[in-house]
């Protein structure tokens, strides 16, 4: 019989699992049945059958275990514990909570929205297949100084293509912006005006970039001249819900298109912005110049040409084979271009090539992100080693009842980590709540959809972790520490917790930090009121801009003209070709003076405008008369600045000589000199400025109106001008707006760096509220003692300020150097910049003081009011 | 108390624990179950659903004397407890009052013989 057993493993398994108060008659009854089968059926089918009937145990019924009269303890019970003690500490701690919260959910807000704003640029245009081998041809050109221009002249991208196999695809885009498209749907006309524009494309573009098409065919979409295809979105516009294939649509009143295909809508994160595809080879009806094979001459801001080079083809190599081209179609300039390949993953980042934004920006917001996330660390600690003494009979009790220096440590960890968890979802709130400003400031569209995004869900947990430990380690080390015999007397004091020179450094370069910043908040908003509020030399007050509509002959703007000055309000009328400062429709071109064999080496600004131009914009005359009405007879009035580069001595001189522009076709004579005005950026000298009359360059009027009755005018000049122009889109701006746009940059910045300030003094802030409230406690007997020994209590209040104010004077020793260095770097971009005064780090110094005697105020004078009796009988 | 119901499986084990003669236990029920409705059962199955219905107040348990055949363990022996009783009563008197609902000839109309 001895052989007649189950299987061993089986028993085993059935004891591993089944409870134990049920083990023993389910063993039984088991047994009992394989002994009969072993009998009836033979041992081996006993044997399977009982294993069959042990694996049908393997359930949870079966492996519930029967409660415990007395609980074992298990590894969650004092995890439980530590959770529920912290809960109770951080609510009776209202304040500090508050404090340690708040802090945190701020520097992390910022943290997640840098981290979000990073992670999207840096996905640009990463979606391509084979993005490592996409370049994009640019042109370096060498004169004075090297500019740099992400466009080719149009022809060389077919040449290139025909003439080496170094590229696998080559496509050129020739992109115009702000057009005017018409749908003619029965006999209604609707128009629509499309800031990014209509982009020529060849066929190719869409082999070399990942942009999948819906519906059509995508060899040979764009293979017929007029076709055209639209992103869904675009197509919903212009044709609402019907099908748009085959449907047309005429641009700027001059080419018809007819929808070959639907494109997906562009992703987000690419640097292709137009969403109207059209063939390349309509180019020619469009823009003749531009499409033609021998525009060798000059370089167009819209055409671009990308490359797909074969594997194995670096673009070093291809770079060499480049300045052929320029010898061979541009023998009589002198070797100004240079082309060069800029890679795909380049084009967002490089500002040379008007990049987006460059990486370097990028490090320095990661790093005030990740400097914020610091400081609110920093600050955490310093609040909770400031708390630790509370909690030292706590920690004495534990430590007798044996808990082990890792308990106590894990205990405080799983503290921090309930607030930095609590932190983590403000900031979350946060920032989805501030995301759309974030979108707005940066001109970006970062979508609020976290779930779809793994980085995202990877970046939140890390950044909880990290924080807990960074922030509770220092701390939890200290609570760990305390020895239970001194903790259980209360002979702690704050001495035996140390650290106070550690925190003492850190609320010191919090300071020098937000001192920083703060001066260069002054500097910037300085240098922003220098830029738009001096005088620029012309008026620039109460001017409206309103294009000239692109139909428009010298008949057309002469009427239009006439009807705008009836308009009550309208107190001048101009036609011209843009404002005296303006960032477009600037022609610049090299001047031949007086007859002299050469071209001068400067480049003159040459604006076109009628003879109220002048006086419209206040422009003072220093010599000579204003232009005479006229459409053909060409006289030219230069500024100052001209006559300085001409090396004359007298302005006056230049009267009454000649001068030829554009390669003589353009001849003249020079009638008057008119005072240097500010004819650009701040950022950018004053140039050499030339105005004449020349209707075929008008593209705006400029009208001064009375401010007092702006809405009313404004009404006016529209319904007069879409009267005229029926076909086109009414649209207009104030040049003072014009003017500020030209520091678009540094307004954000301005707002960046405001921010930023703001965030790093609260921080700073609460820091600081916690090393005082610290020094508060430490110092309780030394001020009882001093207020029986008969201190006043301004004399008491001097041992805080004189605390703050030596930190606050290293701090400000630390960041005065670097802000000025910064700054004076920063005002390097500006030609005409305001001085880095002594005042800016006065007033800093002075803002830094006042705000942190108000944070400190409250503690000190509540700390000098003390009962001194209070503070000196606990012994 | 809050009122326990029979499962259909539940009823007929303990229905079985009530019509065995001799003392019931694991096996013996197995047994008796799979020979009454001649259905293959673990015997997981029915230990699961005896100490369920013991859990719910249907069954009692009690355990018996070593034994020589099972390698020493003893034998869990149930036995209907008042509850058990009860709700088996309960079962009964729903079901003939239902069937004393049918409307006579109603099982003729569908092929049956009643």
């Amino acid at each position: 019989m001895k052989h007649l057993t189950p299987p061993r493993w089986a028993d085993w398994l059935l004891e591993r699992f089944v409870a134990p108060h049920l083990l023993e008659d389910v063993q039984g009854d088991l047994h009992e049945v394989f002994y009969k089968q072993a009998e009836d059926a033979g041992l081996a089918n006993a044997r399977r059958s009982f294993v069959w009937a042990v694996l049908n145990y393997l359930n949870p019924f079966f492996l519930k275990r029967k409660p415990e009269a007395y609980s074992k303890p298990t590894n969650t019970t004092m995890i439980r514990n530590y959770f529920k003690i912290a809960f109770r500490n951080l609510v009776r701690n209202k304040t500090y909570t508050a404090i340690n919260v708040s802090g945190l959910a701020l520097g992390m807000t910022c943290g997640i929205l840098i981290f979000m704003l990073v992670k999207y640029h840096l996905s640009f245009d990463t979606f391509h297949t084979n993005s490592d081998r996409i370049y994009r041809f640019v042109t370096e050109q060498h004169r004075e100084t090297i500019s740099y221009r992400a466009n080719v002249p149009s022809p060389l991208g077919k040449v290139f293509r025909n003439d080496y196999t170094f590229g696998e695809k080559v496509a050129r885009i020739a992109t115009a912006e702000d057009v005017v498209l018409t749908v003619k749907e029965g006999s209604e006309i609707r128009k629509f005006k499309e800031s990014e524009g209509v982009a020529f494309t060849e066929p190719e573009f869409f082999d070399i970039f990942n942009y999948p098409l819906l519906k059509g065919d995508r060899e040979t979409a764009l293979l017929d001249p007029n076709t055209a295809i639209l992103t869904e979105k675009m197509a919903r516009k212009l044709f609402g819900a019907a099908d748009p294939m085959n449907k047309l649509f005429r641009l700027d009143n001059k080419v018809d298109f007819r929808v070959t295909g639907v494109l997906k809508d562009l992703p987000i994160t690419t640097d292709r912005k137009s969403e109207i595809y059209v063939s390349y080879n309509t180019l020619k009806q469009y823009n003749d110049w531009l499409a033609s094979d021998d525009a060798w001459g000059g370089i167009n801001s819209a055409m671009q040409c990308f490359v797909r080079l074969r594997p194995g083809v670096s673009p070093d190599e291809v770079e060499k084979f480049l300045p052929a081209y320029v010898k061979k179609y541009r023998p009589t300039n002198k070797n100004v271009h240079h082309y060069k390949l800029q890679p795909l993953a380049d084009i967002h980042f490089n500002a040379r090539y008007g990049g987006v934004i460059t990486k370097t920006n990028l490090w320095v917001l990661g790093c005030i992100g990740l400097f914020l996330i610091i400081t609110a660390c920093v600050n955490f600690i310093n609040l909770a080693t400031a708390q630790a003494l509370k909690r030292s009979k706590e920690v004495g009790v534990r430590k007798v009842l044996g808990s082990f220096r890792g308990q106590l440590f894990w205990q405080f960890i799983s503290e921090t980590g309930l607030i930095t968890t609590v932190a983590v979802g403000l900031a979350c709130i946060a920032s989805a709540l501030l995301l759309p400003f974030i979108n707005d400031w940066f001109k970006v569209q970062i979508a609020v959809n976290p779930l779809a995004d793994w980085q995202f869900m990877l970046f939140l947990p890390l950044l909880t972790l990290v924080v807990t430990f960074f922030a509770g380690s220092y701390p939890g080390l200290i609570l760990a520490d305390f020895q239970p015999v001194m903790a259980l007397k209360g002979k702690l004091s704050q001495q035996n917790i140390g650290g106070f020179n550690t925190r003492r450094t850190l609320i010191v370069g919090q300071f020098a930090i937000s001192q920083v910043l703060i001066m260069g908040m002054i500097v910037i908003t300085n240098q922003m009121r220098f830029s738009t509020q001096s005088d620029l030399g012309f008026n620039k007050d109460a001017v409206v801009m309103l294009p000239v509509a692109t139909e428009s002959n010298v008949l057309t703007m002469k009427t239009l003209k006439s009807q705008f000055s009836q308009i009550p309000g309208v107190q001048t009328v101009s036609v011209c070709q843009s404002a005296p400062a303006s960032n477009y429709n600037v022609w610049n071109t090299s001047p031949n003076y007086d007859n002299r064999a050469e071209d001068e080496a400067f480049s003159v600004s040459v604006k076109a405008a009628d003879e109220q131009y002048i006086p419209m914009f206040g422009l003072k005359i220093v010599a000579g008369r204003n232009l005479f009405p006229s459409d053909t007879a060409k006289e030219f009035i230069v500024n100052e600045m001209f006559a300085r580069k001409l090396g004359l001595k007298a302005s006056d001189e230049v009267i009454g000589k000649a001068l030829s522009l554009n390669d003589g076709n353009t001849k003249g004579t020079i009638v008057g000199v008119i005072a240097d005005f500010h004819d650009r950026s701040f950022h950018e000298d004053i140039n050499a400025i030339c105005i004449t009359t020349a209707p075929d360059l008008y593209a705006s009027y400029a009208l001064k109106i009375n401010s007092a009755t702006v809405q009313p005018t404004l009404a006016a000049l529209e319904k007069t001008w879409s009267d005229r122009h029926p076909d086109q889109v009414y649209d207009y701006q104030f040049l003072d707006e014009h003017i500020a746009n030209f520091y678009a940059t540094e307004d954000l910045m301005l707002k960046l760096i405001q921010t930023f300030a703001a965030i790093a003094i609260f921080i700073g802030c609460l820091g600081l509220y916690g090393l005082v409230s610290f020094m508060a406690a430490q110092k309780t007997k030394e001020i009882g003692i001093r207020k029986v020994l008969g201190s006043s209590m301004g004399q008491i209040l001097w041992i805080f300020a004189k605390e703050f104010s030596r930190l606050i004077l290293i701090a400000f020793v630390v960041a005065a150097p670097v802000a000025y260095y910064a700054m004076n770097a920063w005002l390097k971009n500006f030609i005409f910049r305001v001085d880095l005064g002594v005042g800016i780090f006065i007033s800093a110094i002075v803002g830094t003081f006042l705000i942190a005697f108000i944070t400190v105020g409250f503690q000190s004078i509540k700390a000098a009011l003390m009962n001194p009796v209070k503070a000196l009988r606990s012994e | 108390m809050r009122r326990s119901f029979l499962g259909e499986f539940e009823e007929i084990v303990l229905l079985v624990v009530a019509a065995c003669p001799a003392e019931a236990y694991g096996v013996t029920i197995w047994e008796d179950v799979q020979q009454q409705t001649g259905r293959t059962i673990t015997m997981s199955a029915v230990h699961a659903t005896l100490y369920r219905l013991e859990e719910k107040g249907f069954l009692s348990s009690l355990m018996g004397g070593a034994t020589a055949e099972r390698g020493g363990r003893r034998k869990r022996f149930f036995a209907l407890t008042n509850a058990g009783v009860q709700a088996l009563n309960d079962i009964q008197e729903v079901r003939s009052r239902l069937w004393q609902a049918i409307p006579p000839g109603k099982f003729q109309l569908i092929g049956f013989k009643n």
